[in-house]
């Protein structure tokens, strides 16, 4: 049987660890893409890569996640061994009751133990950050090692450590010389899995950061949306990092064993190769440890935390503004004003939000946000005069604007009558002709808009019955027109012609056009949502001087225009604006660069508690509609 | 003997703050209105009727129950017969095989998941595979089917590498045994490898469904917005909705439905091996 020729097995094996490795492999190799398609490799090269080592986002995401792995490995490991020795000579009571608490993390859903670390945290006003992040992995991955200490202390002889200490050993030699040396392979064993929990976790980290601390898991889940190969370029390096660092703890044992005897390997196949892996991680972490700025600049040392929208800034705008402060910027994006409010109403702290207008509004009236400091901004007389002034804060005693734009439709010329699209506004997401082939904002405000505005409505209206009719018409949308609810994903993939419609911020259907000329963008006649994202400087900010500096700073003549052309927002910055739009400028000729104004069914957001909890919950119940008819 | 019991005390104290007062907190937002403070706070079992009042919940509960069993089973297609195939070559190909099955897990999960993407992707290498088979040029990211190819990918090694942990640890003595008393290799299979591996699968049951239920990034990422799971609800009502107290409501329920039917497969388990001393 053993030697038997098993075809169904080999043909099995062969096409699993196809499967297994094909991924990954056509991931690499797209990291060596010239271009920047995921899908057609157009010649080798290494800019993706050049790209990860300038980004210090990613090589911080690397160094985060490696550095938390190999503490909280070795904490955990030296915790959890001690603790199971503890146990096993505890009362049986107290190590039955240790063994179901350590199950906890093992047996609950991963994102249960996330969120119970994530209120543990907020009660007790525990900073979010790296700390709060090491502290969670350590819990979780103590329980592992001590689940594989464990068995080895059970089959251990009981009285070998009297036996030494009879001896004359101390306590402590009897630990480390008699009891330590029985268990090795299973402490080993256990710090591996540590490892590999540690490394792999990406639910409870999500929960538990803060503070702009990403590791590598939460920066792929928040770059994901958007085609970026520099994602494959640092995915290919912790891939290289760990098939080495495998491979040796599982080689040199087999080289070794032609070696040494049976019974020296038993004890000792684990050390050296663990060791020397250990030593490679380290070595690799370190070498990539971001470096510091200059200290001979105003703000040298100083660090700005900001926390703003994700895809919504220049690629050379912050490493600008650290090349001229000697400041450093934390970077955390996030994917909805709401998920913004969430953090900052708890407590974390930043020194810069870019929020939207609806959202200032709340901020201010919550008492979350400071007044500006007029002496220390420079920048307000460049502005367009339509941004400043604003209904939510009258006099721009909060807030300075940083893009503005419209909500509308990205249609493709070739698949959409211009002449239909007219007729039928936001309606033409429910035209059956479009089955299969639009997109959806996943956003509540929007989406709400969209409905409220197809019906006729305002978008600010308080009234249940008409934000039920919304709700009814999203509802009947996504039932029977099979649409695709994303967020940036939509700039890509519209870029690249895949969907006839969707819903779109005005900004990022200019960038859609400018790609591809076969793009049009629509306002329909029932109007659409006005909005404006600005600067705002939280209460408890440790830095607002500073911010004050990167408000004007951002809103500098280059900067902006660099900024403004990047990502296809529209600047405040009249100039700017004037310049991209005009003869020769990035975005000549497209109008959903230049927001629609003064149309008297345009609307701003006005914050209203009431309403959004009402349309939070019925959006939850759209998407729910949506996944339920697919 | 008694000399290092003390050793365990400081990880009693650490667990009963970093185990066992999350869960607790979990347990109390459940049970509060929204906006208490932990000193002052009003009961409420309001969060719970919320849910199994309204039909759309229970849905998507049911949903990942559903798409977690689909996961499992194909996990468990795909891995026991690897898992046996492993376990019956030489140990030099079994060293080697278990780790190629290794080193996918650990390589991180998103970076896993992310993989996929390109492949999914229209005009990626699968689409075109298909439509020179001439099976067209269906959509194939963003749909029920890349969550559950997403899940068995990142899930499957769990099962291949607990089913294959026990079959090494089979004795194949009962084997030979079998056959000497007439079984022929069917039989054999069937009275003897399969429930001595029953262990491992059970174990590889429990650590492919638990975080295929919970899972909310594989949906997220190739199932798209409109593939909205319950752990997708529950970051939802963490993240962007703010309603805490229901939210830690869903995971109660979600943690109480899970320790039910782990305790029914270990129950499972336990019902084999007695029927097996008898």
């Amino acid at each position: 049987m053993k030697k038997g020729k098993r075809p169904f097995g080999k043909i099995l094996m062969t096409l699993m660890i196809v499967f297994f490795y094909l991924p990954i492999l056509y991931m690499i190799i797209f990291s060596f893409n010239e271009g920047k398609s995921l899908t057609v490799f157009t010649g080798f090269s290494l800019r993706w890569y050049q790209h990860m080592l300038e980004s210090r986002d990613m090589m911080e995401a690397l160094y985060t996640t490696f550095s938390v792995a190999l503490i909280a490995t070795a904490v955990s490991t030296a915790a959890g061994t001690v603790a199971a020795i503890g146990l096993s000579r505890s009362r049986k009571i107290v190590r039955n009751v240790m063994e179901q608490v350590n199950n906890l993390p093992l047996m609950n859903p991963e994102i249960v133990t996330a969120i119970g670390f994530m209120l543990l945290f907020i009660t007790f006003r525990v900073g979010k950050g790296y700390m709060t992040m090491l502290l969670a992995h350590i819990a979780f991955c103590t329980p592992y090692v001590m689940l594989s200490v464990m068995p080895k202390i059970r089959s251990m002889d009981p009285n070998i450590a009297d036996a030494a200490m009879d001896l004359g050993a101390t306590p402590w030699q009897a630990l480390t010389k008699a009891i330590v040396p029985q268990i090795t392979p299973g402490i080993l064993s256990g710090a591996l899995i540590a490892f590999t929990m540690s490394v792999d976790d990406f639910i409870i980290s999500y929960f538990v950061t803060g503070g702009g601390v990403k590791n590598l898991s939460i920066m792929v889940y928040t770059m994901s949306k958007r085609i970026n190969p520099s994602i494959n370029a640092i995915s290919t390096l912790v891939v290289v990092i760990i098939t080495i660092a495998l491979a040796v703890i599982n080689l040199v044992p087999v080289l070794m064993a032609k070696r040494e005897t049976r019974e020296e390997i038993g004890k000792r196949r684990w050390v050296l190769p663990g060791a020397l892996a250990l030593c490679a991680v380290l070595a690799a972490v370190f070498l990539l440890r971001p470096e510091g700025g200059d200290s001979a600049l105003p703000y040298a040392g100083e660090t700005l935390y900001v926390y703003m929208p994700g895809e919504y800034i220049g690629e050379e705008v912050v490493p600008d503004f650290e090349a001229r402060t000697g400041a450093t910027v934390i970077m955390e994006n996030f994917d909805s004003n709401e998920q913004m409010y969430i953090k900052v109403a708890n407590g974390e702290a930043y020194d810069l939000l870019i929020p939207s207008d609806y959202m200032i509004q709340r901020l201010i009236e919550e008492d979350l946000l400071q007044p500006l400091d007029p002496s220390l901004l420079t920048c307000m007389d460049v502005l367009n005069e339509a941004v400043l002034n604003p209904p939510y804060d009258p006099e721009n005693t909060y807030s300075v604007p940083y893009f503005w734009g419209t909500v509308g439709i990205v249609y493709d010329k070739t698949k959409v009558d211009l002449e239909e699209l007219k007729e039928q506004g936001f309606d033409i997401f429910k035209n059956e002709k479009y089955y299969g082939d639009i997109y959806l904002y996943d956003s509540e405000r929007d989406s709400f808009m969209m409905a409220l505005k197809a019906l006729g409505y305002s978008m600010n209206t308080e009234n249940e019955e008409e934000l039920n009719a919304a709700y009814d018409w999203l509802e009947e949308c996504v039932q029977t027109m099979k649409p695709e609810i994303v967020t940036d994903e939509i700039i890509d993939n519209m870029a690249q012609g895949r969907k006839a419609l969707g819903l779109i911020y005005s900004g990022d259907a200019a960038y859609v056009m400018s790609e591809n000329e076969n793009m049009g963008f629509y306002l329909p006649e029932s109007g659409t949502n006005l909005w404006f994202d600005s600067m705002v400087i939280p209460a408890n900010a440790e830095n607002p001087e500073l911010a004050h500096e990167f408000m004007n700073f951002i809103s500098e003549y280059d900067i902006a225009y660099d900024n403004s052309s990047y990502v296809g927002y529209t600047s405040p910055n009249e100039e700017v604006a004037a310049d991209l739009s005009g003869e020769g400028g990035e975005f000549e000729g497209i109008d959903a660069y230049v927001p629609r104004m003064g149309y008297e069914m345009d609307e701003v957001f006005v914050y209203n508690e009431d309403t959004r909890k009402i349309i939070s919950n019925l959006w939850s119940k759209v998407k729910i509609a949506a996944s339920n008819a697919s | 003997m008694k000399r290092f019991s003390q050793l365990a005390v400081p990880y009693i104290i650490w667990a009963v703050l970093m185990l066992i007062l999350p869960m607790g907190l979990i347990a109390l937002y459940s049970v509060t209105e929204p906006g208490n403070s932990i000193i002052s706070f009003s009961l409420t079992l309001e969060h719970y009727a919320k849910f199994f009042t309204d039909p759309d919940f229970l849905i998507i509960l049911w949903r990942s129950l559903g798409i977690a069993f689909k996961t499992t089973v194909i996990c468990l297609i795909l891995g026991y017969p690897a898992a046996y195939f492993i376990s019956r070559s030489s140990e030099k190909t079994q060293r080697l095989l278990v780790l190629c099955i290794t080193i996918p897990t650990w390589i991180n999960m998103l970076v896993r998941t992310y993989a996929w993407i390109g492949m999914l992707s229209e005009g990626g290498p699968i689409q075109q595979i298909l439509n020179i088979l001439g099976l067209g040029t269906p959509e194939l990211l963003y749909t029920e089917g890349a969550v559950l190819l997403g899940m068995v990918y990142n899930f499957v090694p769990f099962m291949i590498l607990q089913i294959n942990t026990s079959l090494c640890k089979m004795d194949t003595s009962l084997l030979e045994a079998g056959a000497d008393l007439g079984a022929n290799p069917v039989q054999a299979f069937l009275r003897v490898t399969l429930p001595l591996s029953l262990p491992g699968v059970i174990n590889g049951i429990t650590l492919v469904f638990l975080p295929a239920v919970s899972s909310f990034f594989i949906p997220k990422l190739l199932g798209g917005g409109q593939y909205f799971l319950i752990g997708n609800l529950i970051e939802n009502q963490f993240i962007t909705v703010g309603e805490w107290n229901f939210g830690s409501a869903i995971s109660m329920i979600m943690a109480a439905v899970m320790m039910l039917l782990m305790m029914a497969v270990r129950k499972v388990e336990l019902h084999n091996q007695g029927g097996k001393e008898e």
